[in-house]
């Protein structure tokens, strides 16, 4: 999340909005929003209605839920899809601003 | 568990940050491209 916060200017100059969705409650979002002063979306989904639909993958023996990212172009399309396998599975932005820039 | 795949529509949600406002993905449509991040909680 913090990697995202240091390079969320690059991606506003590359025109990519950023939406981070979690499990949490908006009262644990918004402090943690707060605490660390972060500027793009943030939205509780307690439902899973969206973690769901995007599969987010649950792994049991690792307690819980796995990181994931997803890249959709103006189009609506999606470009990249990475379902971690841990929690440090995490691309880098490097690689995912590059992609941008190839759209 | 469905999950989803690269060159294909993504599929459309609307659902409200923490302040209640909504975002809708099919909003950022021919304006910009999205990053969505599927967090796995706040530890």
């Amino acid at each position: 999340m913090m990697q995202l916060h240091q390079d969320h200017s690059k991606f506003i100059e590359r025109n990519t909005e950023i939406v981070v969705i979690g499990p949490d409650d908006a009262a644990k979002f918004k402090a943690y929003w707060q605490e660390h002063q972060l500027g793009f979306h943030g939205i509780p989904d307690d439902k899973h209605s969206v973690l769901k639909l995007y599969g987010q993958k649950v792994n049991l023996f690792k307690l819980g839920r796995m990181p994931a990212q997803m890249l959709v172009d103006k189009e609506g399309v999606l470009r990249y899809v990475h379902y971690g396998h841990s929690m440090a599975d995490i691309p880098e932005n490097a690689e995912i601003l590059k992609l941008i820039g190839s759209l | 568990m469905p999950g989803v795949e690269v060159n294909k529509q993504a599929p459309d949600f609307a659902i409200a940050d923490f302040n209640g406002k909504e975002f809708r993905l099919s909003d950022y449509k021919g304006k910009s491209s999205v990053l969505i991040v599927l967090n796995r909680g706040f530890i």
